[in-house]
């Protein structure tokens, strides 16, 4: 197990130094001239541009920019942005808003997912299993702008349940309906993954023996049924996480939320290569590591898979 | 239906005295069945299907059979005749859209084929236990072993200190034995058990025990006092066995002897199923035993609660003979000294006849049939009955032995002469020499050989068996044979020239003459081919004939096989099991081959219809001069198709000779050893049987 850990932990570094460099390629392949683009309306002063190129090492091939900020990057030294401001500390503040956002839409798309999933697995065939389906269904069809400018308008502008937009320094509710939003695709596969493994573990034979032993259904349902079908589950909702935590960069658009999907996007406008590849740079750890947890917990709940 | 108290006293308690001695003698038995009444008795039972489009399927259209307290019943019948769906409805546990239609089910004189699913809640597991079919896909993955015995255990609230007695062994108990109360039903714990064992040693050699004896008690002391099974009374009579005064046996028993944990329990539970080091693999999960240790599982998880009726759906179909032969001494010995009954649905008849007092035979979702064991078998009275009497291999080996016994001509019922003739002409068609064949096992530095130093010759127009139980190699060397496998070392010589040589068109050439049927013939046919695509498919690929001729040539086939031509456009999931393996067997006659590699090719199947595939490969062969080489894990086939016999064990060949001379007289254990595990090998048929072919 350690030797394994060990192993998967040594091939996060390709994976990080792949990611960088294409991201940083494609960055560096941007169209427009972000020096060109700092000056906006007013004529371009030459030497003052070319003293800014020196500074950010614009002027410098290519791999030779990409090699100094793979330095720098491991003194934990980022660089700055174009207006000055330490890329790390730009980072430090949209991260935790994400993972709040996260995180909420996480539990939302667990909690709902799984329960609905398992009353519409377990009572196959009722009405109520083929509303959830059908709501389901048109969850993951209609795309997430669709559903968070519906919810904008009919919870935000009409019923004024939930705040329009979430601002620069959201709390819980201001979250929630975000929240929601991001985490309803993910939450309509949930429940029908869900639903399908139930449905192909209730006429398994172990849980008619569980039945032989005079196991009340409600034992039976919890540890036979439940318990097995939540193994893919769970390995969904773990890689799920990894993709959460990368910011949802439409809904914090559509809610004006300032997390890391937010920043990203204005940092790609303004071609701020640093900002993007040290964004893209953390964002691929996580995921990494939610990968590697996901598989140690895959091995947890499921004994037949042991790694080596 | 023929009552059950015909049934033979005498059989009734052959294994419970030889077993447990402590058990009432046979006519208390009976008499204490009857006095109770029958435990289960089902009447007149329907069972119907929904199918999709919401038509009535009648799986079961009348069963009717009783099952006495203590008595073992065998339901026999096909697959599909409706044994399982009947014994299921018993437990309210019908698959899918199954329901009964009619009929009753009485347990102890109450009416239960109307509970509610939670109704039968109550009597599962505590009064009704099950061991069912497949061990593979009978335990859940994802729990330890010990916790499945657990679960029934804590779902019926059992007692985990003192064992549950049915009200069969206490009636008895009464008569023989002087009344115990509780105490003395108190289970041994294992943190008490080293000082048990102490003071037994003591008090042992206070009484003048010494030397070897000592030792002796002491050895049968430490392997009979499981904790978690043996109770205090019994260490008391051990004690008490051995010399020891009755007061201070009791006095140790009652001090040492104070009851189990549910730990305890669990391994006891599972040990007295037979499975070793019990506590040790209670913390184990499925996929780290092998398939006779988890259905010893499944009996410890059927019997953990002392039903007084496990039902037993083909609990040993999955496993070797000889594993078979264990498991079901072992569930004998247990159900007797518990006194618990055993409905036991099979169908192997001969399984059925050596186990069961009472036989139930189901053909087409009725009972056509009942009656004792012995009675059955000896005068069939359906013509099913006789049909199945007829070709169930196991009887039809026993019923060539019985003949010779009592000096009459067996070869008149043997269905397959040996033919001395041509197994002593020098005509060799495959030579096996010296065949090796080495696996590398995952994290494993040493190989792992799978066959070792194995030689035979097989002859041409004869029929050679491998025998042997799974992993002992017998497919490899099939598959060596066919080259689909390179052995390590060693050759096979086809016709004299080794098959390694084989290359192109040689290698093309050498297919076309040894052809393979395989086990599955629900796996070895495409499913996405026609049955004419299928049998034409080896003539295409070989460039024989032109269209015409060759669907001449499939017509002729499908005519050889018995099978009409009507089912050459149809697909193999529209034909039954028997129906497919003939398919293959005309698919593997395509080519005119010399050689028939059949790989366990009859085990799949029902037996009448086994029968009629063993048959019509002797005939083939008789016709055509084929030669055989016959892959099973089956004795009492062998005896029905082959010349001469290899038996394998471990990879390593253990005996080789003629039918005859492997039947009459083996050399080796392990020959004895499989030919005492084939069903119904110590029933006394009597030679009347020649006559009901």
């Amino acid at each position: 197990m350690g030797k394994y850990l060990l192993r998967r932990i040594l091939q996060m570094i390709p994976v990080v130094l792949g990611t960088t460099l294409l991201v940083y390629a494609l960055v560096f392949a941007l169209p427009g001239d972000p020096v060109k683009a700092m000056f906006g309306d007013k004529p371009v002063n030459e030497a003052v541009a070319a003293q800014i190129r020196a500074e950010y090492n614009l002027d410098k091939p290519f791999i030779i920019q990409y090699l100094l900020f793979l330095k720098n990057a491991l003194t934990l030294n980022f660089g700055e942005t174009f207006s000055g401001q330490p890329v790390i500390s730009e980072i430090a503040r949209a991260f935790p808003v994400t993972i709040k956002l996260a995180l909420m839409a996480f539990c939302f798309e667990a909690i709902f997912g799984v329960v609905f999933g398992a009353i519409s697995g377990l009572k196959k065939g009722k009405w109520y299993d083929s509303v959830i389906l059908i709501v389901s269904l048109l969850l993951i069809s209609v795309p997430t702008f669709v559903t968070g400018f519906v919810g904008q308008y009919v919870l935000g502008v009409q019923l004024r349940i939930f705040p329009v937009t979430a601002g620069s320094n959201p709390g819980f509710f201001d979250l929630l309906m975000p929240a929601m939003v991001l985490g309803s695709v993910s939450m309509a596969y949930i429940i029908r993954l869900s639903r399908s493994e139930i449905s192909t573990n209730i006429p398994q034979d172990y849980v008619r023996t569980a039945r032989a032993k005079g196991m009340s259904n409600t034992s039976v349902t919890f540890r036979h049924i439940l318990r097995n079908s939540m193994i893919p589950v769970v390995t969904y909702l773990g890689q799920d996480l990894g993709a959460l935590m990368g910011g949802a960069m439409v809904t914090e658009q559509i809610f004006n939320i300032h997390g890391v999907g937010y920043l990203t996007y204005q940092s790609i406008l303004k071609g701020e290569a640093n900002m993007v590849v040290s964004i893209v740079t953390l964002l691929t750890l996580v995921f990494v590591v939610c990968n590697l947890v996901v598989d140690m917990l895959y091995a947890a709940l499921d004994p037949r898979i042991r790694y080596a | 239906m023929t009552e059950s108290n015909n049934v033979k006293a005498s059989e009734v308690s052959s294994a419970s005295t030889s077993t447990n001695s402590r058990i009432a003698t046979a006519d208390q038995l009976h008499e204490q069945q009857l006095a109770q009444g029958p435990l289960l008795e089902v009447k007149d039972l329907q069972v119907d299907f929904t199918s999709d489009t919401g038509k009535a399927i009648h799986a079961v259209t009348d069963s009717s059979f009783s099952v006495y307290p203590g008595q073992w019943v065998a339901i026999v019948g096909e697959s599909g005749s409706g044994k399982s769906t009947s014994a299921m409805a018993c437990l309210g546990l019908l698959p899918g859209t199954g329901h009964v239609v009619g009929g009753s089910i009485k347990l102890d004189g109450e009416e239960i084929s109307g509970w509610k699913p939670k109704e039968f809640v109550k009597i599962r597991g505590s009064k009704m236990g099950l061991v069912p079919q497949d061990p593979m896909s009978n335990l859940n993955p994802v729990w330890r072993i010990g916790t499945q015995v657990k679960e029934s255990l804590v779902a019926n609230n059992m007692d985990v200190s003192h064992e549950k007695r049915s009200k069969l062994s206490k009636a008895l108990a009464d008569t023989s034995v002087q009344l115990k109360d509780e105490g003395d039903e108190t289970f041994i714990g294992s943190k008490e058990l080293p000082q048990l064992l102490e003071a037994a040693e003591k008090a042992l050699v206070e009484t003048g025990c010494e030397g070897a004896k000592l030792e002796k008690a002491m050895a049968d002391f430490r392997t009979d006092w499981v904790a978690g099974s043996e109770t205090r009374w019994r260490v008391a009579d051990d004690l008490m066995r051995y010399g020891v005064k009755d007061d201070d046996a009791w006095y140790i028993a009652k001090k040492y002897v104070t009851g189990s944990t549910m730990e305890d329990r669990i391994a006891g539970l599972l040990s007295e199923a037979g499975l070793p080091d019990a506590a040790t693999r209670a913390r184990q999960f499925p996929h780290e035993f092998s398939g006779g240790m988890r259905q010893r599982a499944l009996i410890a998880i059927g019997l953990a609660c002392r039903p007084e009726l496990l039902i037993a759906d083909e609990p040993t179909s999955a496993l070797d003979v000889t594993v078979q032969k264990k498991i079901l001494d072992h569930l004998r010995m247990l159900t007797d000294s518990l006194g618990t009954a055993v409905l036991f649905i099979t169908h192997d008849l001969g399984l059925a006849a050596e186990r069961a007092q009472h036989i139930v035979v189901m053909y087409k979702g009725r009972v056509v049939e009942s009656g004792p064991s012995l009675e059955v078998l000896q005068h069939p009275q359906h013509p099913y009955t006789k049909r199945l009497v007829a070709a169930a291999p196991s009887l039809a080996s026993q019923r060539i032995v019985s003949v010779k016994e009592h000096g009459g001509d067996a070869s008149a019922i043997m269905e397959h002469k040996v033919d001395t003739a041509k197994l002593e002409a020098n005509d060799t068609i495959i030579d096996v020499e010296h065949l090796t064949k080495e696996f590398k096992l995952p994290r494993r530095k040493e190989l792992f050989k799978a066959v070792d130093d194995v030689s035979f010759k097989l002859k041409r127009g004869t029929t050679l068996a491998i025998v042997g139980e799974s992993g002992s190699g017998k497919s490899t060397v099939a598959n060596m044979c066919l080259k689909l496998l390179e052995p390590t070392s060693g050759k096979v010589l086809y016709d004299g020239q080794d098959i390694a040589n084989f290359k192109g068109k040689s290698l093309l050439d050498f297919r076309r003459h040894v052809q393979p049927v395989f086990q599955n013939p629900y796996g070895s046919l495409d499913p996405m081919y026609s049955i004419f695509r299928s049998i034409e498919e080896p003539l295409h690929i070989h460039g024989i004939g032109d269209k015409k001729s060759r669907a001449a040539r499939v017509r002729e086939l499908l005519d050889m096989v018995e099978l009409p031509e009507s089912v050459m456009g149809r697909y193999p999931n529209e034909l039954s099991g028997g129906q497919r393996q003939r398919i293959a067997i005309a698919r593997a006659m395509a080519l005119n081959p010399d050689v028939i590699v059949c790989d366990e090719a009859v085990s799949a199947l029902d037996v009448l219809v086994q029968d009629q595939v063993l048959q019509l490969l002797n005939d083939l062969q008789a016709e055509r001069g084929l030669s055989y080489l016959f892959i099973t894990h089956d004795l009492a086939v062998v005896r029905q198709i082959a010349d001469d016999v290899v038996v394998m064990q471990h990879g390593k060949l253990v005996e080789h000779g003629t039918t005859d001379q492997v039947f009459n007289n083996p050399q080796k254990q392990y020959t004895r050893d499989l030919l005492d595990a084939i069903p119904g090998g110590k029933l006394e048929l009597g030679v009347d049987l020649a006559d009901k072919k």
